[in-house]
């Protein structure tokens, strides 16, 4: 085994589906401290597989699985499985994690991470029980949604089987497929679709090792402190574990029409409040150690199906932005989401932005024959994610995803097209808060994102929760965003990287209570250098672990220089009416001096956005620099390849 | 007399008992090595939880061939592996399953933590408890009750409604919006 302690770091499984080899090595002590694990494993094995620009559904491409560095421990909230990928959406790396009991079998199997390359003949699904790794054949499996794939696996290996794989959007390359974890738990970007694209529809897993920290004791008396932590919040326990994200549509203003109006808790129409979405609501589940019960178990009377997961994204991007507020059809649309394994939110908004172009005569009636893009019809957008799903008629096109899709209606399309490198901006504030909301946006390697540091950087949410973990964190270093939006954003970044490399769950309520274990006790990174300290055996300073988060976001960002990533595309756009008023023009004059700050503060070039060889050279990570120094790489316009 | 009770209707399925069991135990997260076993279908909220209920009259106390097993002061059924020869009566005998076994043939069961459960301690939805026999009773009386009520009025109008606890949470939420206004840092 690889670590001083041995049972805590596992293997690295890597699977050639054309060649149908499986190869196990051992993941490095040295790898563990430069890149953690989860998220940066992930990255780090992308950067080093892909070389440049291919079309992201080639058998080229490389798909990567990897369970967080604590996943499987009592150190709750640390199920999250990371999937990264070129991402066919954006053609930048893309990557996210989803929940359900994945990642801790994948650990208790004694495994890191997956790597799968190539491309199978026909169809397969891989299934792993401890040391045993078969490539099975998957033709019965091809052509059934989630939920059936998840109960086929089930009958022929046992309940306790996990199952991570795509429904008929990823078979069908639709770019915003995702990758399903039990059901119903879905990480975005596109990697739906390289599952399709090298015929893999599932990976089956049962894991029935132990995971023995090099500490024991210590980690677990830290773990048992979160725990204690989440069972006496208030918030946690009085709002949180009730409505779960739906606390957004009081708190986080759910957009109207594409968009156009922010909807304040008081405008919230019947059908769309938490309220509403309760009358659904059977029970409350959770993924794998997790105190909350974020996810709402939900009944659907008119089909007879149960759904779970009915999350603040999903009730804005299908609902409110379509201007639908029909509670059932809107769960229901976010059942068949989850069904056919496609991301509800590049759905939501793409069908939204269709609408618009409608009807501002962009998309001609000749265009949308035979489909309804009135705003609200339920009915008609059932139809739309159907013919979506399975790449019919007018579907095929918004198959394409977000930005692609409107490229295939020209400049004039495109100019309503809120994107940055090619992934939809999702709800944002027009506000210019400080420049975080867009300079957030634009500085995530993973195309537009709240996830990447922004919800750290901007305290949201924590003014609600516990304004003495906000004191806490100011006094440990936390750069005020009001003073210093620079800082506290690279600071947001560091946080989530590290969360996302451990296994931590962030999306959930993206604060700083979920992101990462002990602030309110030890400042964040000392806390975690001292868990992984008492994890894996090896020495981690607080300095390790700033620095492995560097070394993995700006891997990433050189990641996507190789894809044709210029300073240019750190731009965000605005709807075309408000950018060309002076306020806009001010903040956009704003955003570029933060852009720069940025890159400077980064250890980048500012005139590039090329991440400098003495900054990854001080990171011990000058190979990076090796492949990108003084190479020109043509520039990046959305993902190579047609499929449409 | 102490109990160990777990109250079904609110357990989530997050196994975190199972993690804090194993490791109490064994010093490793390891679900085969959990006392507590908790069978899910994580994807709907349905569990089922498999532990020791420390029978009155013991159906593993009484098949044991070497007289291993015997009662502590807390009521809990210790194995003593000094005695134990590993022929896994007591598991077979077990009319719950709540007997397992390690490697070599080592039966593993329940001991109540010498008191200090530790499944109870981690447990964020008071699913697990460890309480005088007669207060077991009224708060798994409480709980049923809770059930009982909210079926006879057809789902509807109790205070266990989901749409109920939402309303109630949302009271609460638009509390602390307003609040937050005031506050600074």
């Amino acid at each position: 085994m690889s670590t001083p302690s041995g049972r805590n770091i596992g293997n690295i499984l890597v699977i050639d589906l054309t060649r149908e080899k499986i190869v196990k090595r051992e993941a490095s002590p040295e790898t563990v401290k430069q890149y953690l694990g989860g998220r940066g494993f992930n990255s780090k094995a992308l950067f080093d597989m892909i070389p440049g620009r291919i079309d992201p559904l080639s058998p080229e491409n490389v798909l990567a699985l990897a369970s967080g560095t604590l996943a499987g421990t009592a150190l709750p909230m640390t199920s999250r499985l990371h999937i990264s990928t070129l991402s066919p959406l954006s053609g930048i790396l893309g990557d996210g994690n989803a929940g359900g009991e994945f990642s801790a079998m994948l650990k208790f199997a004694g495994y890191e991470q997956i790597i799968v390359t190539g491309r199978a003949e026909k169809p397969k699904y891989v299934f792993i029980e401890d040391d045993e790794v078969e490539i099975r054949d998957a033709e019965e499996l091809w052509g059934l949604t989630t939920g059936e794939t998840v109960d086929w696996l089930r009958d022929e290996h046992g309940d306790e089987v996990s199952v991570a794989g795509i429904g008929p959007a990823g078979e069908n390359l639709v770019r915003f497929a995702t990758t399903m974890v039990d059901k119903y738990h879905s990480g975005a970007r596109g990697s739906g679709a390289v599952w399709g694209s090298k015929n893999l529809k599932a990976i089956a897993v049962i894991g029935t090792k132990g995971i023995e920290p090099a500490d024991p004791e210590r980690f677990y008396k830290m773990a048992k402190e979160d725990i204690d932590y989440f069972n006496r919040n208030d918030f946690v326990r009085r709002i949180y574990s009730v409505i779960g994200t739906h606390y957004g549509l009081i708190q986080w203003y759910p957009s109207w029409k594409y968009f156009q109006v922010p909807l304040s808790a008081e405008e919230l129409p019947i059908g769309l409040r938490p309220q509403d979405l309760a009358e659904y609501e059977v029970g409350r589940t959770q993924c794998f150690s997790c105190p909350l019960a974020c996810k709402d178990v939900y009944y659907l009377p008119s089909t007879g199906e149960y759904g779970t997961a009915s999350e603040f994204e999903s009730i804005y991007a299908l609902g409110s932005n379509n201007c639908i507020t029909d509670t059932e059809e809107i769960l229901r649309m976010e059942h068949m989401a989850d069904e056919y394994g496609m991301d509800v939110m590049t759905l939501g908004d793409t069908i939204a932005l269709a609408r618009l172009l409608h009807e501002r005569g962009i998309l001609s009636d000749e265009d949308v024959k035979g489909v309804s893009l009135e705003w609200g019809d339920a009915e008609g957008q059932i139809q739309l994610i159907e013919m979506t799903a399975y790449r019919k008629g007018f579907g095929n096109k918004l198959a394409e995803g977000y930005r692609n899709f409107a490229k295939l209606y020209g400049e004039e399309a495109l100019a309503y097209c809120y994107d940055v490198k090619g992934v939809n901006r999702g709800w944002y504030e027009v506000n210019f808060i400080k420049g975080i909301f867009t300079l957030s946006h634009a500085t995530s390697t993973r195309g537009a994102d709240h996830l990447r540091g922004r919800s750290w950087a901007y305290w949201e949410n924590d003014k609600l929760m516990d304004i003495e973990v906000v004191r806490g964190m100011l006094e440990a270093g936390l750069p005020d965003y009001r003073k210093d939006p620079v800082g506290a954003l690279i600071y947001g970044e560091r946080a989530c990287t590290l969360a996302d490399s451990l296994g931590r769950c962030k999306g959930s309520i993206n604060s700083w209570l979920q992101a990462v274990p002990l602030v309110w006790k030890y400042p964040v990174f000392k806390g975690t250098a001292m868990l992984l300290t008492a994890f894996t055996g090896m020495e981690f300073t607080e300095k390790d672990v700033i620095d492995a988060t560097d070394r993995i976001y700006l891997t990433e960002m050189a990641f996507n220089v190789k894809q044709g990533i210029k300073k240019k595309h750190y731009d965000v756009k605005f709807p075309p009416e408000f950018a060309a008023t002076e306020r806009a023009k001010a903040q956009v004059r704003r955003h570029w001096e933060l852009v720069d700050e940025y890159l400077e503060r980064r250890g980048c070039d500012v005139e590039t956005a090329y991440p400098k060889r003495e900054t990854l050279e001080g990171l011990d990570i000058g190979y990076v620099a090796d492949q990108i120094e003084g190479k020109e790489f043509p520039e990046w316009d959305g993902p190579v390849g047609e499929v449409a | 007399m102490f109990v160990l009770a777990v109250i079904y209707e609110n357990c989530t399925g997050c196994h975190l008992c199972e993690l804090a069991c194993s490791f109490k135990h064994h010093g490793v997260f390891d679900l085969s090595l959990s006392r507590i076993t908790i069978l899910t279908k994580p994807e709907v909220q349905t569990s089922v939880q498999v532990y020791c209920l420390q029978c009155r009259d013991a159906a593993c106390e009484r098949v044991c061939p070497m007289d291993a097993i015997s009662r502590d002061r807390n009521g809990a059924y210790i194995i003593n592996y000094d005695r134990c020869i590993g022929c896994r009566e007591c598991a077979y005998a077990c009319p719950f399953g709540a007997i397992s076994f390690e490697v070599e043939a080592r039966p593993i069961k329940c001991d109540l933590c010498g008191g200090e459960p530790e499944c109870v301690a981690v447990c964020p939805h008071d699913a697990i408890v460890y309480m005088e026999e007669k207060k077991a009773a009224r708060e798994l009386k409480k709980a049923k009750a809770a059930g009982v009520a909210y079926g006879l009025y057809g789902g509807k109008e109790t205070s266990e409604h989901p749409r109920k606890k939402a309303e109630e949470a949302v009271e609460y939420l638009m509390k602390l919006v307003e609040k937050s206004g005031e506050l600074d840092v």
